[in-house]
């Protein structure tokens, strides 16, 4: 109980605050420039939000008043900070909020949007294509092939083998924690550090061409340039792998990102898929990134990744336990 | 509040879309059939990610010491907090309850961690908002 009022009491006044904070600044907005004359982005940012991708059902517009978003951020916080059932899958963890990753614990961006989509209007996906639809099928077929989640360390997601989490992207979307991010600015090229799973993106501005078509990678590959104050990175080049496929994706998605410094702790970053084999029309989404705290701190993931074996261990456990449960069969 | 009935059904489905998201299937890993309570001492904390592990000695009731591993969140955000090694107090006696490893091994995830005296064992426990630069 305790618990759950110094929740709702410090989450209450921080967002108080940072309305206050948010309001204030956005009025008469002067972006800081480097000596280059381009906006100066520098320094850590953080993306958690609560905001989901898509427009959840039930709600059909696209923002919320701050009286509820601030009812809701304080509900979050308290629900994330609670004990969960004991004896119930979602016990099976450890206490995020003695960690500090619960979310209401991050420099929380304020949203006011019902959806991170904000086009189409309805903060829904546009409709797939027969050929997307296909694409999609096929992937979930690889993916019943190679086997059960445990069968392989193939098997598992990408963010378990510590190769690549949403964090990193592109597009760079939060986690629940540690979505942190640090910018740094060279005349021909940006550099952004995504501490989870400490990758560095690292971009040229100086209108280096693109890699050729035959050159696939995960992240695919970047290019930046300047649109007026807007940092514009656009991506091609991904794979197919069926692993990350970023929501369906296609290995030929083109990928717009745009960096725009809206006040002196808001940047708003908005990102378009254009990927016209798997949906009928590009569709967009926004997400406030806020000035966050630094350092960014190493997060050599495989190095500490017990977690890979222990659960792989843990199914073999498991089948050698139903195999004695079985009775010989002759 | 003057929330009506159907935005407050409507903000429950937007916080259920939005659930926290974990490192692995913790389930995958760790038995929900064998949930225990464990006293013991610290002995080493190896703040490594994707996870922390705590190592502990746990003393039986015939005197025996078992060591065990538990399983904490990444050490970043602690970090961040002020929890670091320097200051977590290796040797403290504490008590963690959690659930055991699914191969049966000494290794369990620390669902809580407190010092014995019912202290948090963490100092950036139960403190949302605590680590915000809103505050």
């Amino acid at each position: 109980m305790l618990r759950r009022l110094v929740a709702a009491t410090a989450l209450g006044s921080a967002i108080a605050l940072l309305f206050v904070s948010t309001t204030t600044a956005q009025t008469n907005y002067k972006v800081p420039r480097l000596a280059d004359g381009h906006p100066d982005f520098q320094g850590f940012w953080n993306n958690t939000t609560y905001t989901p991708l898509e427009r959840p059902k039930g709600i059909d517009r696209e923002f919320f008043t701050r009286e509820e978003v601030v009812e809701q951020m304080k509900r979050a916080a308290v629900d994330e900070a609670e004990q969960t059932t004991p004896g119930t899958v979602a016990d099976v963890h450890y206490d995020f909020t003695q960690f500090g990753l619960d979310r209401s614990q991050a420099p929380l961006s304020v949203n006011l949007r019902t959806s991170l989509i904000v086009d189409p209007p309805d903060g829904h996906f546009p409709p797939m294509t027969d050929e997307g639809k296909r694409l999609n099928a096929a992937r979930a077929e690889a993916r019943k092939r190679a086997g059960a989640i445990t069968d392989a360390a193939q098997n598992q997601p990408l963010s378990v083998r510590c190769i690549l989490m949403d964090r990193d992207g592109p597009p760079m979307l939060a986690g629940a924690y540690n979505n942190n991010y640090q910018i740094v600015q060279a005349p021909d090229t940006v550099m952004i550090l995504v501490e989870m799973l400490h990758s560095p993106r690292i971009i040229p501005t100086n209108g280096r061409p693109a890699l050729p078509a035959s050159i696939r990678q995960i992240e695919g590959n970047s290019r930046g340039r300047w649109d007026g104050d807007t940092l514009v990175i656009e991506t091609t080049n991904f794979t197919d792998m069926f692993m990350f496929a970023f929501q369906g994706a296609s290995a030929d998605m083109k990928l717009t990102e745009r960096f725009t410094r809206v006040s002196d702790d808001t940047l708003t970053y908005r990102f378009t898929v254009n990927d016209p084999k798997v949906w009928t029309r590009p569709w967009t989404a926004e997400v406030p990134w806020k000035k966050g705290v630094g350092p960014i701190f190493e997060h050599a993931c495989h190095e500490g990744n017990y977690s890979l074996t222990n659960l792989l261990r843990g199914a073999r456990e498991d089948e050698k336990r139903a195999r004695e449960k079985k009775p010989a069969s002759n | 509040m003057r929330t009506t009935f159907a935005v407050i059904v409507a903000l429950g489905a937007w916080l259920m879309a939005a659930p926290l998201l974990a490192h692995h299937a913790f389930s995958s890993e760790f038995d929900i059939g064998k949930p225990l309570k464990l006293r013991g001492t610290l002995t080493k904390w190896e703040m490594i990610n994707p996870h922390s592990w705590f190592h502990i000695d746990v003393k039986g009731e015939d005197g025996t010491v078992v060591p065990w591993l538990i399983e904490g969140g990444s050490p970043n955000q602690l970090i961040r907090l002020g929890v670091t090694k320097k200051n977590l107090p290796i040797g403290a006696e504490f008590i963690i309850e959690g659930y055991q490893a699914r191969d049966g091994t000494n290794k369990a995830v620390g669902r809580n961690f407190t010092l014995a005296d019912g202290r948090s064992f963490l100092l950036g426990g139960s403190a949302p908002g605590a680590a915000g630069s809103d505050k």
